[in-house]
C-alpha cells in the first residue's frame, strides 16, 4: 500500500466525522474519536518525513496547457511536519475539552471540527489554489461558533473578525494571482513548490517583489494580527467559546506566518528584505502597543487575547532576522504559542464556566479551591512568559540570538515585551489564584477539574509544552535542512 | 432532418401546444397540463443538449450561427426554463386566477427568443429575438392581476423594456448608416484597419446603453430591484438569470466575437465598460447591505455581480470572456436555487422578508444548509463554486493590469460577504420567532437545495467540468474569429 494515501486521509478522517456528525452520530464521542484516530495516519506520514525529508500525494507536475490548472496535491516536509502536528494535537485537546452538554452540540463539534480540517488542509497543500481554500474553510464555522456560542460581545466580535480575516484573505489572494503571473509565462503553475524552484531560477524584478511582499505582508499579517491589523484578534478571542478560541489563536492563525515562511521569503527575497523596516516597526507596534493594552485588561479572556496577538511580534522578529537560527526559533515559538495559548484558552474557559465570569477582580482563591485549575493556569502562565524549560522560552532565546546581529534594537523591545507580559500574566495570577475564595467560585463546592475525563486535555497541552521546551530539536532537526533553503540566496 | 427542429423550433411549438390544450380541453380536467409543461421543458433540455451542436439550416446562415457560444448557452437558457417552470407550477396564484396555462406557456417564447439571442448573428436577428424575450416577459411580470406589486412590475418593466429598445433601434438604425450592413462580419470587414468614426462610435454607445439596461448595469439597474419585488417569483428568476444572462451573451457576441471586436472601438469602450463595472459593483453591493426583501437583496446581489462580469470583459480579451460564461453559470447553479426557496417562503409566509430566516437552522437544517452554501458561492467564498468565478475574474483584470477595477473588486467582495452573511446569521444564530406557522416547507424543497449546496461544493473542489465546458466550447472559436479576422 502506497503511503502517500496517509496525507488525503488525514483530510478525510474528520470529513467522514462531519458527515456521521451531521447524519445523527453522537456529536462529542465521533469528533474525538476521529481526531485521536487521525493521530495515526499522522504518525505514517511523519515517519517518511522523518526518513526521507517529505512525502506528497497527487499528480505529479502542472499540465501548463490548462486555463485553470488546479490539481489537488499535497505535501509534507520537514516545515509542514510540526505544524501539522500542532493541528492535531491542539484539535484533540479542543474537542476534549468542548462541553459534551452544549447547546446545539451537533453544529458545535462540526464547526469545531471544519476549522481544524481548514488548518490540516491549509498546512498540507501544495497547489495554491487550494492552500487558499482550505484556510477559507475555517472562517465560516468560526463566525458561527462565535455568534452562536460565544460569550460577550459575540455579535460584533464574530463580524469583525470574519470580515477582518476576509479582507486579509482577498489581499493575499491579489498577491497569489501576482506570484503566478509573476512566473514566465510557459512556466506558470499553481504548484508553490515548483514555483519555487521556477522563481529561484528566474527571480521576479526587484520592482515588482517589493510590492508582492507588500501584498503578502499586509494579506497574511491580518490573519496574523500583526498590528494596525489586529484589531479582530483580542475581541475574537475573548468572545470565542474556549475550544474555538484554542483552535484558532493556536493553530489557524498560524497559517500566516507559515504562508510567510514558505512565499514571501522565498519568492520575493529582496521585497522582503527591503521591506523588513516596515515589518519591523510593525512588529514593535504589537510587542509595545498590545503588551501595554494588555496590562490595561481586567477580564483574563482578553488579557489572553492581547497577550497572544503580541507574541506574534516576536515571532515576526524570528522571521525578519534572515537566519536559519531566527527562523528556526520562530518555528519552535510558532509550536510553542500554539500550545500554550491554547491552554490558557482552555482554562479561561474553564474558569469562566465554573465562576461564571472571567473578570479578574470578581474571581480570587482558585488555588484553593481549584488546585488542579490553578496548576495548569500557572503551566499556561509561565508558558506564555518564556520560563525556561517550556516551549516558548526555547523560541524566544533563539529568536534573540538569531535577530541579534541584524536587529539589535528590536531585540530590545522584544525583550521590553518579555517583561510586560510577565507583568501581565503574573498580575492575573495573582488575581485569580490567591487571595479569599471568591464568592462566585464558593457557591459551586469542589468543582475542580473531575477526574480523567476533565484533565487529559489539559495534561497533554502540558506535557507537549514540556517536551517542545527541553527537546526543540524535534522540530528543528527535520526542519533545518528547509529552513536552511529558504534563506538560500 | 432533425436540423430543422432546433430547440428554437420545439420551444415555440411547445408553447402553441400548452396553449391550445388549455384551450380545447375543457375545464377541469386540465390539472395535467403543468405536470405536462414540465415534462416537456426537460425533454427539451435534453433534446438541447443533445442537438445544439448541429449546424444551422443554410438559409438561416446570415442571420443565425451555431458556435461555442451558442452551444454553451442554449442548454443554459433551456434549463433556466425547466427551473421556471418547476417553480411555477407551485406559484400561488390566488383563487380567482383558475387558468395558469399561459404562465407556463410564455416562458416556452421567452426562452425560444433567448436562444435565438445566443446563435444570432445579425443586429436585426438580435432585435426580433430579443422583442420575442422581452414581449413575453412584460405580460409574464404583470401576470398575477389581482396583486398591485405585479401589475407596477409589469408596468415598469413595459416602460423601462420599451426604453432600452429604443436605444437599441436606435443603434441600429446609425450603425446601418456607417457600416451600411447589419450583419456582424460584414461590419467586421468594413471596418477593420481604419479608424472609427465618431457616427460608429456613437451607434456603439446607443447599443451598449440599451443592453446595459438588460444586465441592469448601474446607471440604468434602478428598475431592477422594484421589478423583481413585484413580478411573480417565477418570472423574478427569469428575469434575474436569463434575461441578464442573455444581455451579457449579447455583449460577448458583440464586442468579444462580433461586430465590434476592433481594436478601434475597443480603445474607446473598454475604459467604458471598466468604468461601469467598478460603478455596478459597488453600488449593487453598498444597496444590498440594508436590504430587508429577499427578492429585493438577490435583485441588487444580481446587480453587484453584474458589475463583476462587466470588469472581466472590459479586460476585453479571450480570458474575459470565458470567465463571464463561467460567472453566468456559476451564477445560474447559486441563485436558481435561492429563488425557488424565496418562492416557498412566500407560499408560507405570504412574503419574502428576511425576518422569516430567523431560526431557521434548527426548524430546518437542510434548507438552511443549501441555503448557506448558495449564498457563501454568491460571495465567492473558497471552496465554492463562486470563488472560482470571482477568482477569474481577479486573473483577468490582474493579467490585463486593470488595478483599479481590481481593488474595487476586491473591497467590495468584502462588503459583499459582510451582506451575504445576514441571512446566514439569521438562520443560524436568530432565535426562532414565537409564532411558527404550521405549514412546512415541502420534502422537495430540502432535496433540491441540499442537491444545489452539494453542486457548490463539489464543483468548487474541482471546477474542472465547468471550466471544460466552458473552454472546449469558446476556445477554437476564438482563434477561429480570429483568423476570420
Amino acid at each position: 500500500m502506497n503511503i502517500a494515501l496517509a496525507l488525503p486521509l488525514l483530510l478525510a478522517v474528520p470529513l467522514v466525522a462531519v458527515g456521521a456528525i451531521a447524519l445523527g452520530a453522537s456529536p462529542r464521542k465521533t469528533a474525538l474519536w476521529a481526531s485521536w484516530i487521525n493521530l495515526i495516519p499522522g504518525f505514517l506520514v511523519s515517519g517518511v518525513v522523518l526518513r526521507r525529508g517529505e512525502i506528497f500525494y497527487g499528480p505529479e507536475g502542472t499540465n501548463l496547457r490548462e486555463v485553470f490548472p488546479v490539481q489537488f496535491r499535497l505535501g509534507l516536509d520537514g516545515l509542514s511536519l510540526p505544524l501539522l502536528w500542532l493541528t492535531l494535537l491542539v484539535t484533540v485537546a479542543a474537542i476534549g475539552v468542548a462541553r459534551a452538554d452544549v447547546k446545539r452540540a451537533m453544529e458545535y463539534h462540526i464547526c469545531l471540527l471544519l476549522v481544524g480540517l481548514g488548518a490540516l488542509g491549509a498546512f498540507l497543500s501544495l497547489d495554491l489554489f487550494y492552500f487558499f481554500s482550505f484556510h477559507e474553510v475555517a472562517l465560516i464555522p468560526s463566525f458561527l461558533l462565535i455568534g452562536i456560542w460565544g460569550q460577550g460581545d459575540r455579535t460584533g466580535a464574530a463580524w469583525r473578525m470574519t470580515l477582518y480575516l476576509v479582507l486579509g484573505s482577498l489581499l493575499l489572494l491579489i498577491a497569489l494571482i501576482g506570484l503566478v503571473w509573476a512566473a514566465p509565462e510557459t512556466a506558470r503553475t499553481l504548484d508553490w513548490r515548483v514555483l519555487t524552484e521556477t522563481l529561484r531560477a528566474q527571480p521576479i524584478p526587484a520592482s515588482q517583489q517589493t510590492y508582492l511582499a507588500a501584498l503578502l505582508i499586509a494579506g497574511f499579517g491580518t490573519l496574523v494580527s500583526l498590528v494596525p491589523f489586529h484589531s479582530w484578534a483580542p475581541g475574537g478571542y475573548a468572545s470565542a467559546p474556549a475550544p474555538a478560541a484554542m483552535l484558532h489563536a493556536g493553530v489557524l492563525k498560524k497559517f500566516g506566518i507559515y504562508g510567510l515562511l514558505r512565499l514571501a521569503l522565498p519568492l520575493t527575497p529582496l521585497g522582503w528584505r527591503e521591506l523588513s523596516w516596515i515589518v519591523g516597526l510593525m512588529l514593535a507596534g504589537n510587542i509595545l502597543y498590545l503588551g501595554l493594552a494588555s496590562l490595561a485588561q481586567r477580564d483574563f479572556r482578553w488579557l489572553l487575547g492581547f497577550s497572544s496577538a503580541m507574541h506574534m511580534g516576536t515571532i515576526f522578529l524570528g522571521l525578519i532576522s534572515g537566519t536559519v537560527l531566527g527562523l528556526g526559533g520562530a518555528l519552535v515559538l510558532m509550536v510553542g504559542h500554539g500550545l500554550s495559548a491554547a491552554l490558557g484558552f482552555a482554562v479561561a474557559g474553564e474558569v469562566g464556566q465554573r465562576a461564571g465570569t472571567t473578570w479578574m477582580k470578581d474571581l480570587g482563591g482558585l488555588a484553593t479551591r481549584t488546585p488542579k485549575l490553578w496548576f495548569y493556569l500557572m503551566i499556561a502562565g509561565m508558558a506564555s512568559i518564556g520560563l525556561p524549560g517550556l516551549a516558548n522560552f526555547a523560541g524566544e532565546i533563539m529568536i534573540f540570538f538569531g535577530a541579534w546581529s541584524a536587529h539589535p534594537f528590536l531585540v530590545g523591545i522584544a525583550a521590553w515585551g518579555v517583561v510586560l507580559s510577565s507583568v501581565a500574566m503574573l498580575r492575573a495570577i495573582r488575581s485569580i489564584a490567591t487571595g479569599p475564595v471568591s464568592s462566585a467560585l464558593d457557591s459551586k463546592k469542589g468543582s475542580d477539574l473531575n477526574g480523567f475525563q476533565e484533565v487529559w486535555p489539559f495534561a497533554l497541552l502540558t506535557a507537549l509544552l514540556f517536551l517542545m521546551g527541553l527537546v526543540p530539536n524535534l522540530v528543528l532537526g527535520p526542519a533545518r535542512p528547509v529552513l536552511e533553503r529558504l534563506i538560500q540566496p | 432532418m432533425i436540423r430543422w427542429f432546433c430547440p428554437e423550433v420545439l420551444l415555440v411549438l411547445t408553447g402553441v401546444t400548452l396553449i391550445l390544450a388549455d384551450a380545447l380541453i375543457p375545464p377541469g380536467k386540465k390539472e395535467w397540463l403543468p405536470r405536462l409543461s414540465i415534462l416537456l421543458g426537460i425533454a427539451l433540455f435534453i433534446f438541447t443538449i443533445w442537438q445544439s451542436g448541429q449546424p444551422m439550416p443554410e438559409v438561416w446562415a446570415n442571420l443565425f450561427v451555431t458556435d461555442g457560444l451558442s452551444l454553451v448557452f442554449k442548454p443554459f437558457f433551456v434549463l433556466c426554463l425547466v427551473g421556471v417552470t418547476l417553480i411555477s407550477v407551485r406559484y400561488p396564484m390566488g383563487r380567482e386566477e383558475v387558468v395558469r396555462t399561459e404562465f407556463l406557456a410564455l416562458p416556452f417564447f421567452s426562452t425560444a427568443g433567448l436562444c435565438l439571442l445566443a446563435s444570432a448573428r445579425d443586429f436585426l436577428a438580435i432585435f426580433v429575438a430579443l422583442e420575442l424575450v422581452a414581449i413575453s416577459l412584460y405580460l409574464l411580470a404583470a401576470f398575477h392581476r389581482s396583486r398591485a406589486a405585479s401589475l407596477e412590475a409589469g408596468m415598469k418593466l413595459l416602460v423601462m423594456g420599451g426604453l432600452s429598445t429604443g436605444f437599441l433601434v436606435m443603434g441600429i438604425a446609425w450603425l446601418y448608416a456607417t457600416a451600411g450592413s447589419t450583419e456582424f462580419s460584414r461590419i467586421i470587414l468594413e471596418q477593420a484597419g481604419r479608424p472609427a468614426s465618431p457616427a460608429l462610435l456613437f451607434a456603439v454607445g446607443l447599443i451598449l446603453t440599451g443592453l446595459a439596461f438588460k444586465i441592469a448595469a448601474v446607471p440604468f439597474h434602478a428598475w431592477a430591484p422594484d421589478v423583481y419585488e413585484g413580478a411573480p417569483t417565477p418570472i423574478t428568476a427569469f428575469l434575474a438569470i436569463a434575461s441578464k444572462a442573455a444581455g451579457f451573451v449579447l455583449l460577448l457576441r458583440i464586442f468579444c466575437l462580433g461586430a465590434f471586436a476592433l481594436d478601434s472601438v475597443g480603445w474607446v469602450f473598454r475604459p467604458i465598460l471598466l468604468t461601469m463595472g467598478i460603478a455596478t459593483v459597488t453600488l449593487g453591493t453598498l444597496a444590498a447591505l440594508p436590504q430587508r426583501n429577499l427578492k429585493r437583496y438577490l435583485a441588487y446581489s444580481g446587480i453587484a455581480h453584474a458589475g463583476y462580469m462587466l470588469l472581466a470583459l472590459g479586460t476585453w480579451g479571450e480570458s474575459g470572456m470565458g470567465t463571464v460564461a463561467g460567472y453566468l453559470w456559476a451564477y445560474l447553479l447559486a441563485t436558481f436555487p435561492v429563488f425557488i426557496f424565496v418562492q416557498e417562503l412566500e407560499r408560507v409566509h405570504g412574503n419574502a422578508d428576511m425576518r422569516h430566516l430567523d431560526g431557521l437552522a434548527q426548524r430546518d437544517p437542510g434548507p438552511a444548509l443549501g441555503l448557506t452554501l448558495c449564498f457563501l458561492s454568491m460571495a465567492g467564498l473558497p471552496p465554492l463554486l463562486g470563488f472560482s468565478a470571482k477568482l477569474s475574474v481577479f486573473t483577468a483584470l490582474w493579467s490585463a493590469g486593470e488595478i483599479p477595477g481590481l481593488v474595487v473588486g476586491v473591497i467590495m467582495a468584502v462588503v459583499g460577504l459582510g451582506f451575504y452573511l445576514v441571512p446566514i446569521r439569521a438562520m443560524y444564530w436568530e432565535r426562532e420567532p414565537d409564532v411558527v406557522p404550521a405549514q412546512r416547507f415541502p420534502s422537495f424543497l430540502v432535496w433540491i437545495l441540499l442537491l444545489a449546496g452539494a453542486a457548490q461544493l463539489i464543483l468548487g473542489f474541482q471546477p474542472r467540468p465547468l471550466v471544460r465546458l466552458v473552454e472546449k466550447s469558446l476556445a477554437p472559436m476564438v482563434s477561429g474569429n480570429l483568423q476570420g479576422k
